[in-house]
């Protein structure tokens, strides 16, 4: 609750205007400890609270370990929509799509409500005091205790799982005074916190350590990059930190920046990745050449840099070796500012890509050892090691926390019926989901909104998690229960404060501001501010050991003709943790326009030679010899950019749960499944991950594949995918249809106005204009330069603007109601193939095509330019939606499913809930609008620009989207419009959107192929 | 002109007065045939299966239709534009050629206009069913109200084609019912007591047959014909409005006007030939609709067929003309796309087959005749189709294109709309003269040699 509210003489009218608030609060917000509040609204209002009022509580988002900073905004005590933390300095107020649809699994009425003994639910005192006995007598009897989870980011979570597991003496510097108020917990001899990424970077772990003598991950700061060579690595997609890294990457890339900044990105990838979309180059390469390619460029470097080499075999280079040597120049040059990022789980090849980065200067220029990341601390090693325990029935006790091994990995399946013969199993599991539905006790961790806690995602930084609410159901955060079990009970907020105040208020960094360097007002910032910097130990870094590196060790590796198994995260599922969210399972992908399943994507040649289309099903068969064959069933999709020899699957699917989406969508007689053959969303294709050395490994060599002679068409939200019409219907030099626009660069700075028409411009008319504009313009300018495609802005806005879930069948007939969608277009390119993004959404046309269609004026235009629609004013005829040429009108064919009364409790409830019939489209975030206006009259004070965020743009990572007034000159928005890279969709219509792009750039040089003007 | 070969008289049998009223009453005496209640227990049913599907879909929502975001319309407006073409052919021959003193037209003229009627009601029907919310359907009606300043919006070419159609089927009523009262005053005189020569009492309002009724009945009738007959131009170009003042390439051309008054007119004379075709053969009416009547209707069919083959050029022409790459690929969709066959289909049966008319030996094979103008409407309601799916289903930005497939509810909608035009028919020729009998009498040479021609001007 804030707590500076002021008095006011309140008439009628201003506190009407006062219950609409503004941005301004996020500034306000949360300062210091929120209360709890109750979940469903007040039965007695606290003193203070605004009824309709808005609080913004700072926290970190929990979708990932990833540890953005966000914005809970919060209603009557219940938070309705998460944003994106603008004071934080890694996420820097943007927030990926996971991170928006999160508040929808607040109130997922699939969450555990109680704690659970073997599958009853049972009180928290009972389970406490088995547990504590068990416990007990492990201990007695010296028995193994393990504790399985994914990378903790949070510092006093981290500290209580060491205490946990090793006792309070072995760290005294932290824990010393906690001693000396009770008796000693003593932990336990035979104690290890196995972590374990499910998307695990343990190869990078561990080639860090052969070469700098410590297991960290280091900092990249892409921002400070010119030139960026990504190899298989989706850094702007599902890999390690995506949000701090597109937010990164896009400071480089500022091409009206001053001064002028356009980083070189290359990638070399097997498969389509979002990153590979964002590229100025990107090369598809055989899925085992990465380690010939990485010699390849590390020989050249090495031989620019006079460092001797031994002779190697090279063996032939993946792609044409004058790239090569183009590309070790431009490295070359750019030394101390550039950076090669490798997403491969082979530690030779990690080895080698250090060597490249080492070469290069890169490290302590872009990438930073002495600030590592904490976001992966996962071990392959010690994962294999603990399965191999347990396999033996070594292990006494073992408690899984934020994983989810049964599903997750290769054995799942075996673990499965391992589980059950461990003594002691305790899963802080939030669902019941596979592995917990395994454990004989279930401790349902609280959700991030609901407990207090912390993160610290990179050294250094780190941040206050407050509790947005009560817990919704009987749960309970992680550390209570450890504190519950080592018999010194203590509320987390007690715990999280006890640890800042030891072990992170000591080492603050110190500020000019000294009166305010007590602990309370250190706290209270960092939990108003969501974050806090403060000197973290810098790790013992060792100079570079160039004996680790062994080229020759992973070149060459032999050439295979058979095909390859890629498996990947997705965007909105990443490893399966949020397949329970219908926000994300609707999410296209952001690359494929996929919703609902996961698929086989094939190349269009590999695809030809089986005979397959998209939609035909096909087994993948893996595992040779003695290993058990493991097999895949999935639809087929072509997928333009793929390397020939290789099958990509994602990972995520098939999760226990969605068989809860068989019953999503309307029911019909033509009705279609909602879920697969196996009632669920996918097939997870886990089991086909394959360890190799002690490394998990995202790829498998040698599959086979055939064609089953089913069907099962994919909910494609995007049918015709070329940016050109099908050549046989195309006219002379009409092939490419013109809605992207791109220039390269050196065109670009030859001539700041690029070629192609001048648009945005339109003749004088013969009638005068309907709309004189007196005071605001409200408009919207899209950069493509920094839009990436990710996709959180769809969510954003559907989590803004209560845009239902329909359902695969839905999205499978081309309804799928999203406001905001991103058109992805492939193209013809020099090196394959070339793929632009397209945010699209309602232009709010000045002559709006829509507008004068409707028969009963339900959709109006407003002084101010917004196209408005007047829900119960509609009468469902359609001719709105078939007169927009942007085609971003969406209309509600049946009642779409709002049935999950808890889940409705994420509603807005600043925007109407649509009834079957009306048609609806994005409203420039009205709403927004409205607060803005009323608090700048509350405070007798002009809107500022900026001031008015629709949804999509707070949350772009990327910054690409801008809206504000176009009659404002100096308003970011009308400058960005006056910029020579501007254009509009479609202005030859005469429509005069107020929506318009920015071409996008790519750092090539003029004629290099692809979608280009100019 | 007419002197070179004598015509057949327009009534075979040598018909006296008598004759023709007892022939045309017949069938409202006698009780019905078994093949009218089998065809009227046929068409029953399939409007029962239309109107349970309209039920289910207005209980369940508009998403039980095969629509989408991209082909916000489809079989809905497909429908409408067809019946509301087939109503115009009534008008044409009850209107335009009763101003132009075409006798043929008199055997015709009462039933073309009850297929008029029957058709503006199907076509009626789908504006009203198609929208989101059915039940404010009245929104679109401006009238006075108390929800503040609401009104309609002028501006919408949906609201011209509410005044269109309410109109055109007021007039279409008021003119059928018109040419009625006479004959019905003709059937009550020959009823027994009963409701049902009451009935048909109270609506000959009162008709004594004397010289002055007639006089006035003439004058009204002239009048309404002349009412009548600007709507015959003027409602189908308003329904080409929805299309032709919209943005959408394939939709935004000035040919749509006269295009759709050609097609609604030859849609509707194909029509009436089926229906007329099938008439005299069941109701024992081969004396009365002869080939006389036939001919010229066939004629009509093959000259409107050629106009809107020839607006099928005219807008390919523009189109590729056009130098506008939207327009352009609209027209190739239309041909090669993925919808192709739709328009082959509608091509082969608008453009070609009518073009045997030119052959009077096939205007004489009545058999050939009746294929010819079924395939004619099926032709039509392709054309309507193509315009409208085709045009959307790939509009400007590649991204949203999509395929529309129709389901079942939609496909029994469709059987429905014909279900209640037959049924409305069928019920039609079983309770009301089906030939004007007043008319016709004038044009018997019964009794005075070759006075028809005489009197032709």
């Amino acid at each position: 609750m804030c707590d500076d509210h002021k008095k006011y003489d309140w008439s009628r009218r201003e506190f009407l205007e006062a219950s609409g608030f503004g941005l301004f609060l996020a500034a306000l917000a949360g300062c210091g400890r929120a209360p709890v509040q109750n979940a469903f609204g007040y039965i007695q209002q606290p003193e203070g609270a605004v009824p309709g009022g808005t609080d913004w509580i700072a926290t970190v988002c929990g979708a990932c370990p990833a540890g953005c900073g966000v914005l809970a905004k919060n209603r009557d005590g219940r938070p309705i929509k998460l944003e994106g933390n603008p004071q934080h300095p890694l996420s820097q107020g943007g927030l990926c799509a996971a991170g928006q649809a999160a508040v929808l699994g607040l109130y997922d009425s699939q969450r555990l409500q109680s704690p659970l003994i073997a599958g009853k639910p049972a009180a928290w005192d009972r389970v406490d005091n088995e547990i504590r006995a068990r416990l007990k007598d492990i201990r007695a009897r010296g028995g193994a205790v393990r504790f399985l989870g994914e990378t903790v980011i949070g510092p006093t979570k981290r500290a209580m799982i060491r205490r946990f597991l090793e006792g309070e003496t072995s760290r005294p510097g932290i824990e010393g005074q906690a001693a000396d108020e009770g008796a000693h917990w003593k932990g336990f001899s035979d104690a290890r916190h196995v972590i374990y990424d499910s998307l695990s970077a343990s190869a990078l772990l561990d080639a860090h350590r052969l070469t700098h003598g410590v297991r960290l991950l280091p900092q990249y700061r892409l921002g400070e990059a010119d030139v960026i060579v990504g190899l298989d690595a989706d850094f702007m997609g599902a890999w390690i930190s995506p949000v701090a890294f597109t937010a990164d990457y896009r400071r480089g890339r500022e091409p009206e920046g001053q001064p002028p900044r356009m980083s070189y990105h290359v990638q070399f990838e097997s498969r389509m990745s979002l990153t590979g979309a964002c590229a100025d180059r990107r090369l598809a390469i055989p899925p085992e050449c990465l380690g010939t390619l990485l010699n390849h460029l590390a020989v050249r470097l090495a031989e620019k840099a006079s460092v001797p080499l031994e002779k190697i075999d090279l063996g032939r280079p993946p792609v044409p070796a004058a790239d090569l040597d183009r590309l070790a120049d431009r490295l070359w040059q750019a030394r101390g500012r550039s950076v090669v990022l490798c997403g491969s789980q082979d530690v030779k090849i990690q080895v080698s890509a250090n060597f490249v980065n080492h070469l290069l200067d890169a490290y302590g220029a872009t990438i930073l050892l002495d600030r590592p990341s904490h976001v992966k601390q996962g071990d392959d090693r010690r994962l294999s090691a603990l399965v191999r325990e347990i396999r033996e029935g070594k292990v006494a006790a073992l408690f899984i926390a934020g994983a989810n091994p049964v599903y997750e990995l290769p054995e799942g399946g075996e673990l499965k019926s391992l589980l059950r013969r461990i003594p002691l199993t305790v899963s802080f599991g939030s669902h019941l989901d596979e592995t917990a539905a395994m454990a004989r006790y279930v401790c349902p961790e609280s959700h991030f909104l609901e407990s207090w806690g912390d993160a610290e995602p990179a050294a250094g930084v780190a941040s206050v998690a407050q509790p947005a609410l009560r817990p919704l159901g009987d749960t309970r955060p992680l550390i209570e229960s450890l504190a519950a079990w080592m018999d010194r009970p203590q509320s987390a907020y007690e715990l999280v404060r006890r640890h800042w105040e030891e072990s992170i208020f000591p080492r603050r960094a110190k500020g000019k501001d000294e009166k305010a360097d007590t602990f309370e007002a250190f706290w209270e910032d960092a939990a108003a501010r969501g974050c806090a910097e403060f000197e973290a130990e810098a790790p013992a870094v060792k100079e570079f050991a160039r004996e680790a590196v062994q080229l020759g060790e992973t070149a060459p590796e032999q050439p295979i003709d058979n095909l390859t198994l890629l498996l990947y995260p997705t965007v909105a599922l990443q490893d399966g943790r949020h397949a329970l969210n219908p926000w994300l399972q609707e999410l296209p992908d952001p690359v494929s326009k996929v919703t609902w399943d996961n698929y086989a994507s094939l190349s269009r040649a590999t695809a030809a030679g089986l005979g397959v289309e998209d939609g035909d099903v096909i087994r993948i068969a893996c595992g040779e010899g003695e290993e058990k064959n493991v097999v895949l069933e999935l639809p087929a999709l072509i997928q333009p950019g793929q390397h020939d020899r290789v099958v990509a699957v994602a990972l995520g699917y098939g999760r226990r749960g969605t068989e809860r989406f068989a019953k999503l969508a309307p029911d019909w007689i033509e009705a279609r499944p909602l879920v697969g053959p196996n009632g669920l969303v996918g097939t997870n294709a886990a089991p086909c991950l394959a360890w190799e050395g002690e490394t998990l490994r995202y790829r498998r060599n040698g599959v086979t594949l055939t064609k089953t002679g089913e069907k099962r068409p994919l909910a494609c939200t995007q049918q015709h995918h070329e940016i050109a019409v099908p050549p046989r219907l195309a006219t002379p030099g009409a092939g490419r249809r013109p809605m992207i626009e791109e220039v390269a660069l050196s065109a670009y700075r030859a001539h700041p106005q690029p070629g192609g028409e001048p648009t945005g411009e339109h003749g004088a008319g013969l009638w005068p204009d309907d709309h004189p504009y007196a005071g605001k313009r409200w408009g919207m300018v899209i950069d493509l330069a920094r839009c990436t495609g990710c996709s959180a802005c769809v969510v954003a806005c559907q989590a803004e603007n209560n845009v239902p879930v329909v359902g695969r069948d839905e999205v499978r007939r081309s309804r799928e109601m999203h406001w905001l969608r991103i058109d992805r277009y492939y193209s013809e390119a020099a090196d394959g193939v070339d793929t632009a993004h397209q945010p699209m959404l309602c232009h709010h046309c000045e002559n709006a095509p829509c507008e004068n269609v409707c028969p009963v004026l339900a959709t109006v235009h407003s002084e101010e330019g917004l196209n408005q629609q007047v829900y119960n004013r509609c009468v469902g005829t359609r001719y709105c939606a078939n007169n927009c040429p942007y085609k971003v009108r969406r209309f509600n064919w049946f009642r779409y499913a709002r049935d999950d009364r808890r889940e409705n409790l994420a509603l807005n409830p600043d925007v109407t809930v649509r009834s079957r019939g009306v048609m609806e489209k994005c409203s420039f975030c009205a709403q927004r609008i409205q607060e803005a206006r009323l608090e700048a009259k509350r405070l007798d004070r002009e809107l500022r620009d900026g001031e008015i965020q629709p949804a999509c743009q707070q949350s772009c990572p990327a910054q690409a989207i801008a809206f504000g007034d176009l009659n404002d000159p100096k308003s970011r928005v009308a400058r960005l419009a006056a910029s020579s890279r501007y254009y509009q969709v479609l202005s030859e219509l005469n429509i005069r959107p107020a929506v318009g792009y920015l071409r996008r750039v790519r750092n090539r040089d003029a004629g290099e192929g692809g979608m280009q003007h100019g | 002109m007419a002197e070179a070969h004598h015509p057949p008289p327009l009534v075979a049998g040598n018909k006296s007065s008598a004759d023709v009223t007892r022939d045309i009453c017949a069938p409202l005496e006698r009780g019905p045939t078994g093949w009218w209640w089998s065809a009227f227990l046929t068409s029953a049913s399939v409007l029962a299966l239309g109107a349970a599907a309209v039920a289910y879909q207005v209980a369940t929502g508009i998403g039980t239709w095969g629509l989408n975001r991209t082909v916000g319309w489809a079989f809905d407006i497909t429908n409408f534009v067809f019946w509301i073409g087939i109503g115009h052919a009534g008008t044409l021959i009850s209107a335009i050629l009763f101003l132009f003193r075409q006798q043929w037209r008199t055997s015709v003229n009462r039933s073309a206009e009850a297929m008029t009627i029957f058709a503006v009601m199907c076509a009626g029907l789908f504006p009203l069913i198609h929208m989101g919310r059915p039940w404010l359907a009245y929104w679109v009606v401006p009238y006075p109200n108390f929800r503040g300043p609401l009104w309609v919006n002028f501006r919408s070419a949906l609201m011209w084609d509410v005044f269109a159609i309410s109109t055109y089927f007021t007039i279409s009523l008021v003119f059928w019912y018109v040419g009625l009262i006479p004959d019905l005053a003709t059937a009550s005189a020959r009823a027994r007591p009963g409701w049902r020569r009451r009935l048909l009492e109270f609506f000959s309002l009162g008709w004594n047959g004397s010289y002055r009724t007639w006089h006035r009945y003439e004058l009204v009738y002239l009048l309404l014909a002349g009412l009548a007959t600007p709507l015959v131009v003027s409602v189908h170009t308003v329904v080409s409005f929805d299309f032709a003042t919209a943005v959408l390439p394939g939709w935004h051309t000035t040919v749509l006007p006269p295009y759709f008054v050609a097609g609604a007119i030859f849609s509707g004379m194909a029509m009436v030939l089926t229906l007329m075709l099938v008439a005299r053969k069941v109701m024992g009416l081969e004396d009365y609709i002869t080939q006389r009547h036939i001919d010229p209707m066939c004629k009509l069919t093959l000259l409107t067929g050629s106009i809107v083959g020839l607006a099928y050029l005219v807008e390919l022409f523009t189109a590729l003309y056009s130098g506008n790459a939207y327009e352009q690929f609209a027209a190739m969709n239309r041909l090669w796309g993925p919808y192709g066959w739709c328009y082959w289909v509608m091509i082969g049966c608008n453009v070609a087959v009518p073009q045997l008319l030119w052959f009077p030996r096939i205007r004489r094979a009545l058999p050939a005749v009746f294929v010819i103008s079924v395939l004619v409407n099926v032709g039509m309601w392709f054309e309507r189709f193509v315009i409208i799916v085709t045009s959307l289903h790939r509009d400007f930005l590649p991204s949203s294109w999509t395929m529309y497939l129709p389901t079942s509810v939609e496909l029994a909608t469709l059987a429905g709309s014909f279900g209640l035009f037959f049924t409305c028919f069928l019920l039609f020729c079983r309770f009301l003269p089906m030939i004007a009998m007043g008319e016709v009498k004038g044009v018997l040479e019964h009794g005075r040699g070759n006075v028809a021609e005489e009197v032709a001007p």
